[in-house]
């Protein structure tokens, strides 16, 4: 069942900001209990998207639906049913993370434990620490939990790694994993590609204000074109017209005892390989399977990488 | 409600743990008052008034004269025109009068020449004199005597400079705390991002600005206690006027600045800017309204901008009330200019600030 349904949204910015469409003419779905993701890279309109759903913006035409609310006209209603972190959010100073979330509840208009919510997030040793006495990790986990004194149905985070050291990022990931196995849906940007693979059922590929793929993350992997690189060593050499007949396989590269396959079915190409090799008595070596990334989807997608 | 009580406590929290705003709305003012009130105590007790003669006074002249001698707060000394000029011009005379022989109601008048040096002496002699002299009219034109009494509350009462600034004072700590509590605060949440971090929860912008005038008129009206307090029990201060006409004052004072406090938070776009744009409002005012010298001493030119300034009208209609025991009805004027202030700068404020982003 679709939780949010967004139709023909489109935001164009006024001529004081050059008249700019951020986001143009989008539609999706996202279902209740996934993990939604919004993959682009800078500027390609994913916070817009996440920001006209979630209220904070206006929208130029087109409508989205967040349970059943249009968030246009019942803007509070959707405000009060989900939950946002935001790139950037400070809190204020002077309060300690306790009185903080106490506070947010308070703009929920209800009461919260505050001290269960630091524990959800791992923050309880610092129930009297001030916000800017965080660390960065410890900053997102905050502002994960201040995102949740509403008990949301719907867990808005906009780039909830950017800028975190490779462990503060996977701790982020089993939270974000933790939270959405207890039945929050959960929707998120990101133009990391890992990432992305992690955490996401689902995936809306956003390039210049446009959708340009929308699917799970295993078809998107799956997308022609892309294919499977195996790599591996041999003691003899093995016939190159043979490796090039086996199933799936589109090119042969060779190089002394080296050799690289490429494949758009590599279960297939693998079964056949390891049958030949074992009927020319050939040992293979060092073998590695290189699957496609999103990074690989995007560049076929778009013709251009993620970071350019 | 409870959103609207709890922000309302969470702002008092972090406004009594900031310690740039406890101090300036606080110690530097009370800091001030002591510094300005001890410099002061001694010469200002009595004002060293010239009086010229230049022909023979008649009777009526010749009484007027001695009921000024027995004003105690004044040092009289008489003598010629340009001997008394030349005191006056050695800072030896807050003011020199010059009285017609014949002090006729109408026709004659009394010619002052008040020393800029010393503002706020001159003008108090001016306004002994002028007292005095409505009531020399009064009797003159056989009109009632239950004038008197005030004019007894004028003569009676010791116009020492800290009476003249303490109203003045808490008029500008009331501009100070408003305008610079607000604008850094919200200019700061602006900028990092917090304000629209809240508006991403169903809470009405208008309770969370709300909880905030209602936190800045309790600290004006602590501000305006403790300071009259430190004036009373220190300085001997005497205040006459109503306190609850002194509360009202400070309040709609405080609900002006606000107004402008916020005009100020949706124009300055860093926090950085905020003391820019305060101090380009708030500095002017800080000389031209009426807080340290009386805008009476001021070139007509100047005094014609500045009697119309925000923080004239607070600080006038509270000195009023305080140093001469003003009642609504005699600081209405007053009153009026400061609600269409307030009406005024409310409608800037909500004019240039937004929780919402500039760019849409």
């Amino acid at each position: 069942m679709a939780i949010i349904e967004v139709k023909n949204l489109k935001k164009k910015y006024g001529p004081p900001a050059g008249g700019l469409t951020a986001v143009d003419n989008i539609s999706f779905e996202v279902n209740e209990g996934e993990v939604f993701g919004i993959l682009g890279p800078n500027g390609a309109g994913k916070t817009t998207t996440l920001e006209m759903i979630e209220g904070l913006k206006g929208i130029t035409s087109g409508q989205a639906f967040l349970d059943g609310h249009d968030v246009s006209k019942d803007t509070r209603t959707v405000k009060s049913l989900i939950g946002v972190q935001l790139q950037s959010s400070s809190f204020f100073e002077g309060l300690n993370l306790l009185e903080l979330l106490e506070t947010f509840g308070a703009l929920y208009n209800r009461k919260v434990d505050a001290m269960e919510l630091l524990r959800e997030v791992q923050l309880e040793e610092k129930a009297k620490s001030q916000h800017k006495e965080l660390s960065g990790g410890q900053k997102q986990r905050f502002s994960i939990a201040a995102a949740l004194v509403n008990d949301p149905k719907v867990l808005f985070l906009d780039e909830p790694t950017t800028g975190l050291d490779p462990q503060a990022r996977r701790n982020l990931w089993e939270l974000i994993t933790e939270i959405n196995k207890k039945g929050k849906t959960v929707v998120l940007t990101t133009h990391y590609m890992d990432e992305a693979e992690i955490l996401c059922d689902r995936i809306a590929v956003m390039d210049h204000a446009h959708i340009i793929a929308l699917d799970t993350t295993q078809n998107l992997l799956k997308l022609p074109g892309l294919s499977t690189s195996i790599h591996f060593l041999v003691d003899k050499p093995l016939d190159i017209e043979q490796l090039k007949a086996i199933t799936g396989v589109t090119s042969v590269q060779s190089e002394d005892h080296t050799y690289r396959l490429t494949t758009d079915n590599s279960e297939a190409t693998l079964s056949d390989l390891f049958k030949l090799s074992r009927e020319a008595g050939v040992k293979l070596v060092d073998l590695q399977l290189h699957q496609p990334t999103l990074e690989d989807v995007f560049l076929k997608l778009t013709g251009h990488g993620l970071r350019d | 409600m409870f959103t609207l009580w709890k922000l309302t406590v969470v702002a008092i929290k972090m406004f009594v743990r900031n310690k740039q705003a406890m101090y300036f709305t606080f110690f530097f003012p009370i800091f001030l008052m002591v510094v300005l009130g001890l410099i002061n105590f001694d010469s200002a007790t009595k004002f060293d008034v010239g009086i010229v003669l230049n022909a023979p006074p008649s009777a009526q002249t010749k009484q007027f004269i001695e009921g000024i001698k027995q004003v105690p707060v004044f040092e009289i000394h008489e003598g010629i025109e340009s001997e008394e000029r030349k005191a006056l011009q050695d800072d030896k005379r807050a003011a020199v009068f010059i009285i017609p022989a014949d002090l006729i109601p109408g026709p004659s008048e009394i010619k002052v020449l008040a020393n800029a040096n010393e503002p706020a002496e001159s003008a108090a002699a001016v306004n002994i004199i002028s007292g005095m002299l409505d009531k020399t009219a009064l009797t003159l034109s056989g009109g009632a005597n239950h004038f008197t009494v005030n004019k007894e509350e004028i003569n009676s009462h010791h116009l020492k400079y800290i009476d003249f600034l303490l109203p003045g004072l808490v008029a500008l700590s009331i501009m100070q705390m408003t305008i610079f509590t607000v604008a850094f605060l919200f200019v700061t949440f602006k900028e990092k991002g917090i304000l629209k971090r809240m508006i991403a929860t169903p809470m009405r912008p208008s309770t969370f600005v709300l909880s905030n005038v209602i936190v800045r008129l309790l600290i004006t009206l602590i501000q305006t206690a403790i300071f009259i307090s430190i004036a009373v029990i220190f300085f001997n201060v005497q205040i006459i006027g109503s306190y609850w006409l002194i509360a009202l004052i400070a309040i709609l004072g405080s609900l002006m600045f606000l107004g402008l406090g916020f005009a100020i938070s949706g124009m300055a776009s860093t926090v950085e800017s905020v003391p820019v744009f305060a101090n380009l409002i708030a500095f002017p005012m800080l000389f031209l309204g009426g807080t340290f010298f009386a805008i009476e001493s001021f070139p007509t030119w100047l005094m014609n901008i500045a009697k119309y300034l925000p923080l004239t009208f607070l600080s006038h209609s509270m000195r009023e009330v305080m140093t001469k025991g003003a009642s609504f009805a005699q600081i209405s004027t007053d009153i009026w200019w400061m609600i269409g202030w307030a009406i005024i700068l409310v409608i800037l404020a909500n004019w240039t600030f937004s929780f919402e982003e500039k760019r849409q």
